[in-house]
């Protein structure tokens, strides 16, 4: 079975290079562009795992993960942060969110990501 | 920052008022023949002076802190006594039977006068007690030798009332003294608690009052820890203290979401025996929401700053990896090129980003006790494929002796150490050296980093302004373009945000070392873990 995976991130750009290196690994994508959006699909596709940006319109990434933290079924879901900023207290808070991952997209690159959702999704 | 800095400071020079006034106090009352004691308003006893302890054969913590009919048979008698000093406002005195620790009858002559402060308000009292059992001796054999001894009475009792005299004016200096430091204490924007030796509470300032949300100070004064709790404000106050009052140093405390403070508790000793705690209330909300603020801001310069490079940069990528389709390989060539000189931006904005939080004072985030040796190896590996490709030789000393542990934020203080590696390795030629050191110097405390490399120097003409900010060096311009001219400006203030120091010696062509000290504090942690 293809394992979902959910986008939630507002850059078309990174939205393009994610999805395509995504969709090369053999996973079942799903975009969003905001945080509400966002909330909404993994409602009703219930992802195996969410690459969730910080800093979205409407909705950022943080109350998203407050929003899910609310819910039993998707406060399991693990959640990658992908952001440009990574000051320690932002870690921190995230983690505090259920958070198992936080990348910096300067500091990774696509590839380095794949790998990061092999460690949680095998 | 800097108003917690003035609030260290005022409470350093009160701390020092306090033991002053302490020191003359004593000093004063030491010599004085005459057995003296300083009661709070609740008559309990707050200070004794020598004479006092050789009369009583109490030892100071045995008899602060107890309520001054405890050592009278008369127990009703002292406490009209002094009450009647309040009342009538002026001082009386009166035969009373002191007991002593041995529980010896000693008749004495009690008089009590009034401590009061600027404003008339009732702060304590004054008890001079005096010996009489050589004058009830005296008028038992006074029938007998009237005549003789009258003369000899009417000067000792002059010389009693010089000492008098002079009593009333050490207790008028000790009380001027007394008020002075009340004033400071009454108007201190820090809230300041007294606990006694059994952590009763003996003061409460008008700003813990408000901090705590006390209304009535007569309820809470003279309680005990466990008493206290009906006060919400205190109950979480205590549970951070403890029943035991343990040392804590600058503790935060969220009493609701408009009010957070930060906690340290100093202990008060003399001779090294602890009589009372102070428990200092000092008002952080105002930081704490400039810090969130300085945070968002910093993550939204963070995200401006790199968006666009990381698009760049994830683009590149998938183009080499051959992700988006084959390329040739002169197209590789250039992309290659082109990712290079963005991971350089990147850098560079890693680099602005840094001292944009330097400037912002919150910098180090987790200090936590780390061997400076393992930092220093780490860094040192990394660098040695870096030196073998330029051909340097990259040599890292040991210290001879195993390094005491240091409170360090880790990561920063390896970046402090990479950016002097990446300097040492970046201007020195091929078949040079570059030799990083350690060592600790017991006697000051401090661990010693040193940086050597036979590059190619800094001139002495631009040597004062090697640690500014943007600032390269001419010689450095010349050799290599790259480079963002904050590495040494953020390692300065890295090792200054440790309150270590940075230095360096240097001379043009023939090569510089970079030293860096590191302080071991942990006197001051270890000592208040005692209390």
């Amino acid at each position: 079975m293809e394992k979902k995976i959910l986008l939630i991130e507002d850059e078309e750009i990174m939205i393009d290079l994610l999805r395509r290196k995504l969709i090369q690994e053999g996973y079942n994508v799903s975009i969003a562009r905001d945080g509400e959006e966002g909330l909404k699909i993994m409602k009703k596709i219930m992802p195996d795992l969410i690459l969730l940006d910080i800093i979205m319109p409407k909705m950022g990434g943080f109350e998203v993960m407050e929003e899910m933290q609310k819910d039993k079924k998707l406060a399991k879901i693990p959640v990658i942060v992908i952001s440009n900023s990574g000051q320690p207290v932002e870690i921190d808070k995230a983690q505090k969110l259920g958070a198992k991952d936080w990348l910096i997209k300067t500091e990774f690159d696509p590839q380095e990501v794949i790998d990061k959702i092999k460690k949680q999704i095998k | 920052m800097s108003e917690k800095k003035i609030t260290e400071e005022e409470f350093q020079r009160i701390k020092e008022d306090l033991e002053d006034l302490e020191k003359y106090i004593e000093e004063l009352f030491k010599f004085l023949p005459l057995a003296i004691c300083t009661l709070n308003p609740l008559r309990i006893i707050i200070d004794v002076n020598q004479a006092f302890r050789d009369l009583t054969n109490y030892k100071v913590t045995e008899i602060i802190g107890e309520d001054i009919k405890e050592i009278f048979s008369e127990k009703k008698k002292i406490k009209n006594l002094i009450d009647n000093v309040q009342k009538k406002e002026k001082p009386l005195t009166k035969e009373l039977t002191l007991i002593t620790k041995e529980k010896k009858d000693i008749p004495v002559s009690v008089s009590a006068a009034t401590r009061k402060d600027e404003k008339g308000n009732l702060i304590g009292y004054f008890l001079a007690i005096f010996d009489i059992t050589e004058i009830k001796k005296f008028r038992e054999s006074l029938e007998k030798k009237v005549k003789e001894r009258t003369k000899d009475l009417e000067e000792s009792r002059t010389a009693l009332m010089n000492i008098l005299e002079d009593i009333e004016e050490a207790k008028r200096k000790a009380e001027e003294e007394r008020d002075r430091t009340n004033i400071i204490i009454t108007n201190f924007t820090d809230g300041l608690l007294v606990f006694n030796k059994e952590n009763k509470l003996s003061l409460i300032n008008p700003q813990a009052k408000i901090f705590l949300k006390v209304k009535s100070e007569e309820k809470i004064i003279g309680k005990s820890i466990n008493e206290l709790n009906f006060l919400p404000n205190f109950k979480k106050l205590i549970k951070l203290l403890g029943k035991e009052m343990k040392g804590i140093f600058r503790q935060e405390l969220s009493l609701s979401k408009d009010l957070i403070l930060e906690i340290t508790t100093v202990p008060m000793l003399r001779d090294e025996i602890k009589f009372g705690t102070i428990v200092i209330l000092h008002n952080i909300t105002r930081e704490k929401l400039i810090e969130e603020m300085k945070t968002e801001f910093v993550s939204l310069a963070a995200h401006q700053l790199r968006t666009p490079l990381s698009a760049i940069k994830w683009t590149l990528r998938m183009l080499l990896d051959g992700d988006l389709g084959k390329i040739t390989e002169e197209q590789r060539n250039f992309i290659e090129k082109t990712y290079r000189s963005n991971e350089r931006m990147i850098s560079l904005i890693n680099d602005l980003l840094d001292v944009t939080r330097i400037e912002e004072g919150r910098y180090l985030y987790k200090p936590i006790l780390t061997d400076l040796s393992i930092v220093v190896q780490f860094v040192v590996n990394s660098y040695q494929e870096e030196a073998r490709r330029k051909q340097i030789n990259l040599e890292f000393i040991k210290p001879k002796e195993k390094l005491p542990e240091i409170k360090i934020d880790v990561e920063k203080i390896r970046l402090a150490i990479q950016n002097l590696l990446d300097n040492a390795i970046r201007y020195t030629n091929p078949n040079g050296k570059v030799t990083v050191s350690l060592k600790y110097d017991k006697l000051k405390k401090e661990i010693e980093l040193q940086v050597k490399d036979t590059g190619i120097g800094i001139p002495d003409d631009q040597q004062k302004r090697i640690f500014s900010k943007f600032f390269r060096a001419a010689n450095v311009m010349r050799m290599e373009t790259e480079g963002s001219g904050l590495g040494l400006f953020i390692t300065k203030n890295i090792i200054e945000a440790h309150k270590g120091k940075i230095w360096f010696k240097s001379k043009e062509n023939y090569g510089t070392t970079f030293y860096v000290t590191l302080p071991v504090k942990k006197e001051f942690e270890e000592f208040l873990k005692k209390f």
